[in-house]
């Protein structure tokens, strides 16, 4: 049999709550370990235990990270969904399924793989049966591929740390399982994972916790938040690392840590903490920036620096909470009520998790505004490859801040919303310092901070912070363009979307299209976007949402005459995006 | 009596100054803009006078609110501490924020009944739960000012405003409410008791922890008639007081005090001062929280309001006790301290390599 190499996708089709999340990184971690190019999509539902859940795992030597538009292995385990997981499969697919279901496999043109493995867990642990019995796909699949007993050993190690009964029972499953697979499936797979040199740098993190690390890096003095899927883990990573990267000399720590009532004071704390002069931080979903709005007026317009992580889930309303989308963009843009404008920071890699982790602080003090971070749940919640972390390279900006007499006496005619210097940022001073006092507030203030009503006062104000925040384009993170010299069609994507381009590309490139691509990691964006539009004849705006939230705010924001040269492809159907959707939605508008 | 206080002579007349040796105009602060004769104004000048006798230093305060008439006053005392006039109903959890990265900060904090009762009825429930450092005075009218004059959630069932129909529906108590959450410093007065009310605010501002004090404060313009149960002359006959309150601040020893004839307990405050309660007829035990209910209940089926220091727990941890965080305000931390060396930031990468 001709074999297929690094190059299928196994999908897993359990129940939530039963222990199949270890089996699944088991296999995900092995590969990694063999050096195969792997992701992995958890698909899981809002609920606790007994809702089904399905686990992709994609091995691709030429990187794709997206779900693959088809399945090649089918793992079986779950009654409630059996029928429906059989039924959607292309004929040729390899099904592995638990024997001990008792329910058919009416698939004869597939290559159905059974294995008693409910069973087989009893004569292991009787008690742990249930759990154990996600171990036997494992071997099914090790045999399957080939996977490397090491690998499988590193793996089983990694997942059960420490814990040795759990580490030698389970590996002894997973033997098992292989041996039975090799004497009653014999060598029946296309497909076979094949070493690769995989640089000792490489290892997989989640997006929330990369977030969370450059939160403690950045400096982070205060986190509230109010859980929420698929946020939390990022506030809860935060409180992992504190105590082991935040210890100050006394042993206390350097970052408070309040669970909020609500998001609205989660918000509110955030505001409390900056205005005070320290470095405060919330994360949640959409949901939770709906309650926030209020807030995030007062950020703007009483000019408080501030950071919120939005990991956006699928939307509208409380919509598909365990499910992906970009569906708040707009909402983080423009957030609250009157004129707003917020700068919002778009990661795209687990690296820029990081990175834009700690310069969101730096931002939202240079700018004296709220910041954003732009997550989802695939990139946040999802395991993604990094080579590690790269420390900072600058010191904080801590912004327009007069800390003693001497550097107010510098500032000619200094008040609070005063511009002296020409961007737009005024100097500020901190509570406590008893430097030039002044009560905030969230009505209209002239340039000393006193309440006016006075329009001339308010235009002026206003078209300040416009100026002010206008200013930050060419500041924050550049887009990233991969240019083709001979093309005339341009890509636009944000985000997670990064994870699929590449596969979105090739399938361009093999049906004859060329294109460039633009990945846009800040808005308002910068100066190159608007370059970029202007090289190419046709620009394609990519996105995960219904209503093409990025092509709107460049249609905005754009030039007249640049606009016509905009489509929009915005697809969103909870998953993280499948390639091929997106690259015949390019060419049904380009060939409109 | 009360020493802590010495005078000097300006051009034309003798000055007084507080252990500071500051004037007492360095507490004041803007015109006020709200109904000549507002019971909040009194509130203004008394919190004034507290902060100037307690010599507590004006840039160390922190003045927040929510939105309202009442909120609108920290422009008009202590200009020159920094301030918040934040949005309506969520002045909790800006000073909860504040107060996490600098804890040194006095925070005075000023709500009405609308901005307390009603939309903030949460977060103040919250605050007082984590037992957050701040005084929080309530200036409760029992009508929404600046919407012109309809009910809050405060006003008792019966009470009658100048326009419209009685309220029918039950008030909250928010003393009692907050009894019954382990607020730590409970008390109620009335914005035209300046003696009572200068004292419970100098005990306020001398505790450690949440301190709620509800002003009963009349709204001239829409509910000062004689059928509203917060009008002054309505409070002025029907004001059950506890005890006569009397502050000794810890700089004033209190050997120097003139001991009262009848019978009184003294309450030791976190910074060292006393508040002296001398018993008017039965005795109220602060550290009884069923003594307290009782006496808010019995007092509101009398259709009376009972003012004192309802209740008192000095020994709760506040909301930054618990954390674990290192002595110094976080906001004064030197970038050294914040950002951890580029060595753990290699730690990391390898650790999570050797997986």
């Amino acid at each position: 049999m001709d074999k297929i190499y690094n190059d299928f996708t196994i999908n897993v089709a359990t129940a939530n709550g039963t222990g199949s999340q270890s089996a699944n990184l088991i296999i995900l971690h092995s590969l990694f370990e063999m050096g195969v190019p792997v992701s992995g999509k958890n698909l899981f539902p809002s609920n606790i235990s007994g809702l089904p859940t399905w686990f992709i795992i994609r091995a691709s030597d030429r990187g794709y990270q997206a779900p693959g538009d088809e399945t090649n292995i089918q793992i079986v385990m779950n009654k409630d969904t059996w029928e429906k997981d059989l039924a959607s499969l292309d004929p040729g697919t390899i099904i592995i399924y638990n024997e001990d279901a008792k329910l058919p496999v009416d698939r004869d043109d597939c290559v159905s793989l059974g294995m008693p493995m409910t069973t087989m867990a009893r004569g292991i642990s009787p008690k742990m049966a249930r759990l154990m019995a996600n171990m036997y796909y494992v071997g099914g699949i090790a045999h399957l591929l080939g996977i490397e007993e090491d690998s499988i050993a590193s793996a089983v190690e990694q997942q059960f740390r420490g814990k040795e009964n759990a580490i030698s029972m389970n590996l002894q499953a997973i033997s098992e399982a292989r041996k039975y697979a090799s004497e009653n499936w014999g060598d029946v797979s296309r497909y076979s994972a094949q070493s690769r040199e995989k640089s000792d740098d490489t290892f997989l993190i989640e997006g929330n916790e990369a977030t969370a690390l450059g939160c403690i890096y950045g400096g982070i003095n205060m986190l509230s938040w109010y859980p929420i899927t698929p946020s939390s883990s990022l506030a809860e990573s935060i409180i992992k690392w504190i105590p082991k990267l935040r210890e100050g000399e006394d042993g206390g720590s350097t970052c408070a840590v309040v669970q909020a009532e609500d998001e609205l004071a989660a918000a509110g704390m955030v505001l409390g903490a900056g205005w005070a002069g320290g470095r405060g931080m919330t994360c949640t979903s959409g949901p939770g920036i709906s309650l926030m709005s209020e807030f995030i007026g007062l950020f703007y317009f009483a000019e408080v620096p501030g950071v919120i992580w939005d990991i956006n889930r699928t939307g509208p309303s409380t919509g598909l909470p365990t499910r992906t989308q970009q569906g708040d963009l707009a909402m983080c843009y423009e957030a609250s009520h009157g004129d707003t404008q917020h700068i919002v920071l778009i990661p795209g890699t687990v690296d820029e998790c990081f990175e834009f982790g700690w310069r969101a602080f730096d931002y939202a003090e240079r700018f004296q505004t709220l910041v954003f971070g732009f997550g989802d749940l695939d990139l946040g919640m999802n395991r993604w490859n990094t080579s590690g972390f790269v420390y900072p390279d600058q010191d904080m900006d801590r912004g327009k801040v007069i800390r003693n007499q001497e550097e107010m006496d510098a500032i000619p005619n200094f008040g609070r919303y005063r511009d002296v210097d020409g961007d737009g940022i005024a100097y500020r001073t901190l509570p406590g310092s008893g430097l030039a006092p002044i009560l905030y507030r969230g009505t209209g203030h002239d340039e000393d901070g006193i309440y006016s009503e006075d329009p001339q006062v308010y235009y002026e104000a206003m078209q300040r912070l416009k100026r002010k925040i206008d200013g930050s384009r060419d500041i924050l993170p550049a887009p990233v363009i991969r240019e083709e010299d001979e093309g005339d069609v341009g890509i636009i994507f944000y985000g997670s979307m990064e994870n699929s381009i590449v596969e979105i590309d090739d399938l361009l490139e093999g049906r004859g299209l060329s294109v460039s691509t633009c990945r846009v990691r800040a808005l308002p964006y910068h100066s190159e976007v608007e370059q970029f539009v202007e090289r190419h004849d046709r620009v394609v705006v990519m996105e995960i949402n219904r209503d093409g939230q990025l092509y709107g705010i460049l249609r905005k924001e754009l030039p007249s005459h640049l606009i016509k040269k905009l489509y929009s492809v915005a697809y969103s159907d909870g998953l993280p995006p499948r390639a091929r959707e997106y690259a015949n939605r390019v060419f049904e508008v380009l060939e409109g | 009596m009360q020493t802590g206080f010495s005078r000097y002579w300006r051009d034309e007349d003798m000055v007084k100054l507080n252990v500071l040796n500051l004037e007492k105009s360095e507490y004041k602060g803007g015109k006020s803009s709200l109904c000549p004769g507002c019971g909040h104004d009194q509130i203004s000048n008394i919190i004034i006078q507290a902060a100037w006798e307690n010599g507590i230093k004006p840039e160390g305060i922190a003045k927040m609110s929510g939105i309202g008439c009442s909120s609108k006053t920290p422009a008009y005392f202590l200009a020159k501490s920094h301030g918040f006039n934040t949005v309506h109903g969520r002045m909790p959890s800006v000073t909860t924020g504040a107060n996490m990265v600098n804890k040194d900060l006095s925070f005075i904090a000023v709500s009405g009944d609308g901005d307390t009762a009603s939309i903030g009825i949460g977060q103040f429930i919250h605050a007082i739960r984590r037992n957050l450092d701040m005084v929080y005075i309530i200036e409760n009218n029992g009508v929404y000012g600046l919407t012109k004059g309809q009910y809050s959630a405060t006003v008792e069932k019966g009470s009658k405003k100048k326009k419209g129909a009685p309220n029918e529906q039950a008030p909250i108590d928010l003393c009692a409410m907050a009894v019954n959450l382990g607020c730590t410093f409970v008390a109620r007065s009335f914005s035209g008791s300046k003696k009572q009310l200068t004292a419970l605010l100098r005990a306020a501002m001398s505790h450690r922890g949440m301190a709620v004090i509800d002003v009963i404060s009349p709204c001239v313009t829409f509910a000062n008639n004689d059928e509203s149960y917060r009008s002054y002359n309505y409070v002025k006959t029907n004001d059950e007081v506890l005890h006569i309150v009397d502050y000794i601040a810890h700089f004033s020893p209190l050997s120097e005090v003139e001991v009262p004839e009848g019978e009184f307990s003294d309450i030791s405050l976190f910074d060292g001062s006393t508040l002296r309660l001398e018993t008017v007829s039965d005795d109220h035990d602060p550290r009884d929280a069923v003594a307290a209910l009782r006496a808010i209940h019995e007092a509101t089926q009398d259709g009376r309001h009972v003012t004192g220091l309802l209740y008192y727990d000095p020994d709760q941890p506040t909301a930054t006790d618990n954390l674990g965080l290192t002595q110094a305000p976080l906001v004064g931390l030197p970038e050294d301290k914040l950002r951890p060396s580029p060595e753990s930031l290699e730690e990391v990468n390898a650790n999570f390599r050797a997986r």
